[in-house]
């Protein structure tokens, strides 16, 4: 049995196959009861006036993943008879995209779409009622037009804390939906306007740092509240019947766009796999996503069944969190200047395994890391892809949010928690026709910023040493992927730290067209019984020979040199439940390289010598990598290096007859 | 003798504006920039006004942005603790909104892109301080001297220094700056902890290249540009204007020219608080319509917003003081096309100056907003920018014919037209909200070539007060910097909670700054006005709330008290919610000096003699608005007298712009020959 999730909002069946652009002046205005100018117009006016819903909320959020990373999204709803559907949203993070839209129906469904008045604020946060995880928690705001509700202000935002057994919630071991967070049904924050006391005391009753998340809710009440009043103003202006006419308008823009991308590739079934490392039990099952994109016509269909059974802890996604990777992901590749909308999905279906890792349920399939299935799924789309899109095809990113959670008591008996931000959240993306990949950023669903050495060294006992790209890890190609981060962190007080490292199994960064993969990463700790906190001692180099005496974390790796290695042995992040470390230990996060695009061996020789200049490939991995011959010392006379041309050339002929 | 004539030059990247105020007059000159040499274009606009008799030579800028934007940048190294030689690359690694689900997105100034500086020229150094400025490793010269002299070897002309927590102590940025110049020699340094002491190490090593950069690129420029002002007799003040408008005698300017590195659509906002200040209008929406943008801005009680950072490209942050402005792309050049699900769309495109709109006739084959207002009539196809080109209507046409649509013609100008109002309607909305402002207390300002053509008809959307012309809409912003203050500005990070106990290190701060900007005056002035502010935060907050007032005098504990207080008022004003109960954290103290400087000063406009009444030149007829084909008056700006009264539809021209009046607006002639347009008829 399977469960089957089919397009999101109404219009689907009853589609005209005229294309919006040959609709005459008299058609558009039935159908979307406005001018053509007038949706335009009000389409722009939605997507404005939602980011404006999310712009007071960066600055003045508490929750340091609200206001250093930009961990939220909003989006406006169309109201019940237009089937809720999602008509526009913020630019923040992706994986909110797809959730947010069933999310509102369900929660405004159960709650009673009849019970709402104006200025109340729905909260919801149950992952399967809404996917994402219990940290997301949900505001929706009702906006009436007379009596009549003419849309929903949604803002969806990571909370610092929503109870369960992990402080902070980031955790790959916790085992159902008890140990996983405080659960909220949908129901009233406020009342017109007014907040509802028994809500507020469920909440924060049982949440930790109540007292930093409570003025974020403040906060987020003004945000919905200037969402309302923005939609209000439209109204007033266009008429609610032209606002309605442009949610609509919007939705089957994006439809159509996404249904002429399909049109334009060629019918088949594209399959892949892609495996997370493993569950917070232990290393003996990798956790394997297993993908048969089915195209026919202006349809395509994403079977999921073959994909693991979910895990024994929450590193599951729910079938609306697989339901959004897949939306993205397709988005990402076939039509990236569309708006997104519920009708991106309008000719996708879904075929989810339930109690999948991709369909987890209640109450023992656990979802905390949903995230990173959602990375994983876009991984395998782009291997499922890589080959029928040609030079549309994209170099794998990174992968993951590689989380670190590191925690103790300053000397005077005060807690610390310094929860993701100190792993390995930043890296490389693939090489694609635009170039060579860029090295620092979020994988491909993810968008969030990363702090400042400065400010984490101010508020926790830690220093980053080091923050670098490393030699020759960026998968190899015509575009090269960009290069692996190395990460130190060294801690000055005793700390404790658990990590959340689910891609360092299998190279995450994907080549495509004949690029190669990015390079594996790892984590390791230096120094973890304790070491110099100060003097050059405390810089951890970055060549090979140091990681024998080092303790490996995760990632596969040559068992006595402790050097990622494909042949090598899979070191299992969970292996301890929690890892003590004295003052002076290191961590090193060292992520996947991105993957390259395209044959190395059309590199244009002058580029290689520039990444040789610049120390992202070595003078072996220039000629090893891409067979250019290049001589010099790139450290010490970066501009004195040359090209052995006739060598480059006789070796690149040799590679390519071979 | 130095005489009381003023002189604003705004170097533009295509034309430098000059304009000159003497004895009440404002007389202009406009000539092409030299982009090799700008100094000598400044130079020979110069000489055609009276700068012998100047007391200031006022001066902006684009050559530096243009330098960054373009990528020909002298050749700088970056010096950093070692471990971080990838912070410039790296960035705050998030990628812009629009880019959210476009994996071809990469940083524009990324190693994979156009680098500011290469990694090759970025050098990490073998130090440590730790985040309370204690040294946890110490600086290891012979390594720093082995780097220094690579980079001696690679003949860097700059050398930028930023190392982490420097913001808290400078020590080991200063000992560089002198190995730097034991290995390197005589170039050019900037070092993070004077440039920028603010805590944050990218925003301030961004900041610091940039300043270095800007040292190698006006630092020789100022010298020809002094002495050949020297040679025209002129012997007052050269002050460069900052991204503030704020005017900064050139030494002061030199020595952290990061500071002046966008400076030229600044000055448009302080000619606008300017003209407001003149005749009565505190409350101003500033909207600079050119070829490729429009540059929004807004002025409250006769104040700009003004922003603490300011972003080159999308994350090219430098800290400084900038007028918040909003650059939609919406302007002349803006090109037309349809979208694939048959909407018409304005822009953000633009066809730039070459090939330019369809009707420059330079190969433009897309059409433009320019071309949008010729097939309208507005625009007098033999008159265009003081009549140095013609503009061709038929490549026009040809350009909207091509549109793949099934519209006819006149619906595609009628959208086009619309679409481009809309563009512009929106960019400002979207500002007025972003910043909590209500548009019917502002009025609005309406300059930049394509300006008083296109904002009148905003009224008919939009709930201003009026839309103002003001007097030279065309080189307004080159008025800005003869309306500008002298300001010397400086700023320090120190973090600590306010509390009575604080009192003492916020008072050395500020005596510190105090005394180090007195010394900068280098003499005695007299009705200088010092401003105090801090940026804050609620304990817990990582991003501050800038410019809460502090008190003048000694900081005492009763001082800190009203900073709480301050604070907490200005928290609610801008966000609407209060929290009194949780501490509030200083974190950047500021201080201003304000020095009184002369302004422009607008002639009145002669009164219309007794009994005679204007009158149009002659007739147009205007084509494609809503209600078809309609009969506008035509009129000349110079024929406008004071109080005068023009009903729409009517266009009002002068060499370097186009009035457009719609139907249904009212335009009179105010105090100082403002042209203000309001709805509804005045019988």
């Amino acid at each position: 049995m399977s469960t089957i999730l089919t397009s999101a909002d109404d219009a689907s069946d009853e589609m005209v196959e005229t294309l919006l652009k040959d609709l005459t002046d008299q058609e558009f205005r039935e159908r979307y009861d406005c001018d053509r100018f007038t949706a335009t117009v009000l389409a722009n006016r939605l997507r404005y006036s939602v980011q404006h819903v999310v712009t007071g909320l960066l600055h003045r959020a508490f929750s340091p993943i609200i206001a250093l990373c930009y961990d939220f999204a909003a989006c406006i709803c169309a109201p019940p008879e237009q089937n809720y559907a999602m008509s526009a949203v913020t630019n923040g993070l992706s994986i909110f995209l797809g959730t947010m839209s069933a999310g509102v129906k369900v929660a405004v469904e159960e709650y009673g779409p009849e019970n709402l008045r104006p200025g109340d604020l729905l909260v919801c946060n149950d992952v399967y009622r809404m996917g994402n995880h219990y940290n997301d928690v949900c505001f929706i705001r009702p906006v009436f037009h007379g009596e009549r509700i003419a849309g929903f202000i949604a803002l969806r935002a990571h909370q610092l804390d929503v109870g369960g057994i992990a402080p902070g919630g980031f955790s790959a071991s916790k085992h159902n939906i008890y140990e996983d967070g405080l659960s909220i049904s949908p129901r009233l924050l406020y009342r017109e306007g007014k907040p509802v006391r028994e809500t507020f005391s469920l909440i924060f009753d049982n949440v930790r740092m109540a007292e930093v998340m409570l003025p974020d809710f403040h906060t987020m009440q003004g945000c919905c509240t200037l969402g309302e009043e923005l939609l209000q103003e439209t109204i007033e202006r266009y008429g609610v019947e032209a606002v309605l006419g442009t949610m609509r308008y919007s939705n089957d823009a994006s439809a159509e766009s996404m249904r002429r991308a399909f049109a334009a590739m060629p019918d088949g079934d594209y399959s892949a796999s892609g495996s997370l490392d493993a569950d917070g039990v232990d290393a003996d099952e990798e956790y394997r996503v297993h993908l048969v994109l089915r195209k026919r016509g202006t349809r395509v269909e994403a079977d999921f069944s073959g994909s693991s059974r979910q895990a024994r802890t929450c590193i599951n996604a729910g079938a609306l969190d697989t339901k959004t990777a897949v939306g993205v992901s397709l988005k990402m590749l076939l039509s990236p200047g569309s708006e997104f909308t519920s009708g991106t999905f309008r000719d996708i279906d879904l075929v989810i395994p339930p109690g999948s890792m991709v369909g987890a349920l209640p109450p023992d399939g656990a979802v905390f890391c949903y995230y990173e299935v959602s990375a994983l799924i876009n991984t395998v789309m782009l291997r499922a892809l890589g080959g029928v899109l040609g030079d549309a095809a994209l170099g794998g990113d990174f992968g993951a949010a590689y989380v670190h959670n590191a925690y103790g008591a300053h000397p005077d008996g005060t807690p610390w928690l310094c929860a993701a931000m100190a792993g390995g959240e930043h890296g490389p993306r693939g090489g694609s026709n635009a170039g060579d990949g860029d090295g620092q950023s979020c994988s491909y669903v993810f968008n969030l910023m990363s702090p400042a050495t400065e400010s984490l060294e101010q508020d926790f006992p830690l220093r980053i040493m080091q923050r670098e790209f490393v030699p020759d890890t960026a998968g190899a190609g015509a575009h090269r992927g960009g290069a692996s981060v190395v990460k130190d962190v060294l801690y000055t007080q005793p700390a404790q730290h658990q990590t959340i490292s689910l891609r360092f199994r299998q190279p995450a960064g994907v080549g495509v067209g004949g690029g190669d993969d990015g390079a594996l990463g790892g984590v390791w700790i230096f120094g973890q019984d304790g070491a110099a906190t100060t003097g050059a001692e405390t810089f951890v180099a970055m060549d090979e020979g140091v990681y024998a005496d080092a303790v490996a974390v995760a990632g596969t790796m040559d068992p006595q040199t402790q050097v990622p290695d494909l042949d090598g042995e899979y070191f299992y992040y969970g292996r301890v439940p929690a890892w003590n470390t004295a003052p002076g230990a290191t961590w090193r996060y060292r992520t996947d390289g991105g993957g390259g695009w395209g044959d190395p061996l059309d590199r244009d020789p002058e580029r290689v010598k520039r990444d040789v200049r610049d120390e992202y490939v070595t003078i072996a991995g220039a000629e090893r990598d891409f067979g250019v011959v290049i001589t010099g010392d790139p450290h010490t006379d970066p501009e004195g290096l040359q090209i052995d041309v006739a060598a480059t050339e006789k070796l690149r002929a040799s590679r390519r007859h071979a | 003798m130095t005489g009381t004539g003023l002189i604003g030059v705004d170097v533009g990247g295509t034309f430098t504006d000059i304009v000159a105020i003497a004895d009440g007059r404002i007389e202009t000159v406009k000539v092409a920039t030299n982009v090799a040499e700008s100094y000598k274009a400044v130079l020979e606009g110069a000489s055609e006004v009276d700068v012998a008799s100047a007391s200031a030579f006022n001066h902006a800028s684009t050559h530096g942005l243009n330098a960054i934007i373009t990528r020909r940048l002298p050749k700088v190294a970056f010096l950093t603790t070692e471990g971080h030689r990838d912070v410039l690359d790296m960035a705050r690694a998030w990628r812009p909104g629009e880019a959210n689900t476009d994996p071809r997105w990469r940083r524009s100034f990324g190693d994979v892109t156009a680098p500011i500086v290469p990694r090759y020229l970025r050098r990490g150094i073998r130090e440590r301080l730790g985040a309370d400025g204690t040294t946890v490793v110490r600086l290891d010269e012979e390594q720093a001297r082995a780097e220094l002299r690579i980079l001696a070897h690679c003949g860097v002309e700059g050398v930028a220094i930023c190392l982490l927590h420097s913001y808290v102590d400078g020590r080991h940025e200063r000992r560089l700056r002198e190995l730097v110049r034991e290995e390197i020699g005589d170039v050019a340094i900037s070092i993070s902890s004077e440039v920028s002491p603010l805590a944050r190490e990218y925003p301030r090593a961004s900041t610091t290249v940039i300043d270095v950069l800007m040292k190698r690129i006006y630092g020789p420029y100022t010298r020809e540009l002094a002495a050949g002002l020297d040679g025209l007799g002129f012997t007052g003040d050269l002050n460069f204007a900052d991204c503030a408008a704020m005017l900064a005698p050139v030494d002061v300017a030199m020595e952290r020219p990061s500071r002046v590195v966008f400076s030229g659509p600044a000055a448009g906002t302080v000619a606008c608080a300017h003209l407001g200040s003149l005749i009565g209008e505190p409350n101003l929406i500033c909207t600079d319509i050119g070829g490729t943008s429009s540059d929004i801005s807004v002025v409250t009680g006769g104040k700009p917003f003004v922003n603490t950072t300011f972003e080159l490209e999308h994350d090219l942050v430098v800290n400084t003081l900038s007028n918040e402005i909003v650059s939609v792309g919406a302007g002349g050049g803006s090109i037309v096309g349809i979208t694939p699900t048959g909407e018409v769309r304005v822009g953000p495109e633009s066809a730039g100056a070459d090939p330019g709109p369809a009707c420059y006739g330079r190969g433009g084959s897309a059409p433009t907003t320019t071309d949008t207002f010729l097939m309208m009539g507005i625009l007098d196809p033999d008159r265009f920018a003081a009549g140095r080109s013609r503009l061709d209507p038929e490549l026009a046409r040809v350009a909207f014919e091509k549109l793949e649509t099934n519209a006819p013609l006149a619906e595609r100008v009628r959208v086009a037209y619309r679409m481009a109002l809309n563009n512009v309607a929106e960019g400002i909305v979207d500002v007025l909200v972003k910043n909590g402002v209500d548009p019917r207390d502002h009025a609005l300002v309406a300059y930049g070539a394509a300006g008083p053509m296109m904002l009148p008809a905003l009224l008919d959307q939009m709930h201003v007060k009026s839309v103002i012309v003001p007097p030279h809409p065309g080189l307004f912003s080159a008025l800005g910097l003869v309306s500008a203050d002298q300001v010397y500005a400086d700023s320090r990070t120190s973090y600590a909670v306010l509390t009575p106990d604080a009192a003492g290190d916020i008072d050395a701060l500020y005596q510190d700054m105090e005394a180090a900007m007195t010394r900068s005056f280098g003499r005695e002035i007299e009705g200088v006005t010092f401003h105090r502010s801090f940026d804050g935060q609620l304990m817990g907050q990582v991003w501050e709330t800038p410019f809460v007032d502090v008190p003048d005098g000694t900081i005492t504990p009763d001082a800190v008290q009203q900073m709480i207080a301050n604070f907490h008022d200005a928290y609610e004003a801008r966000s609407g919610n209060r929290f009194e109960e949780m501490p509030v954290q200083g974190v950047t103290y500021r201080l201003t000096a304000t020095v009184p400087t002369a302004k422009v000063d607008y002639p009145a406009p002669a009164p219309r003699p007794a009994g005679e009444t204007l009158q149009p030149r002659t007739h147009l007829t205007l084509h494609h608005l809503d209600d078809g084909d309609i009969t506008a008056a035509e009129y000349e700006r110079d024929d406008l007298r004071g109080g005068d009264v023009v009903e729409g539809p009517a266009v009002i021209r002068e060499p370097m712009s186009t009035t457009f009046v719609p139907s249904g607006l009212t335009a009179r002639v105010g105090g100082v020959g403002e042209i203000v347009i309001t709805r509804g008829a005045t019988r």
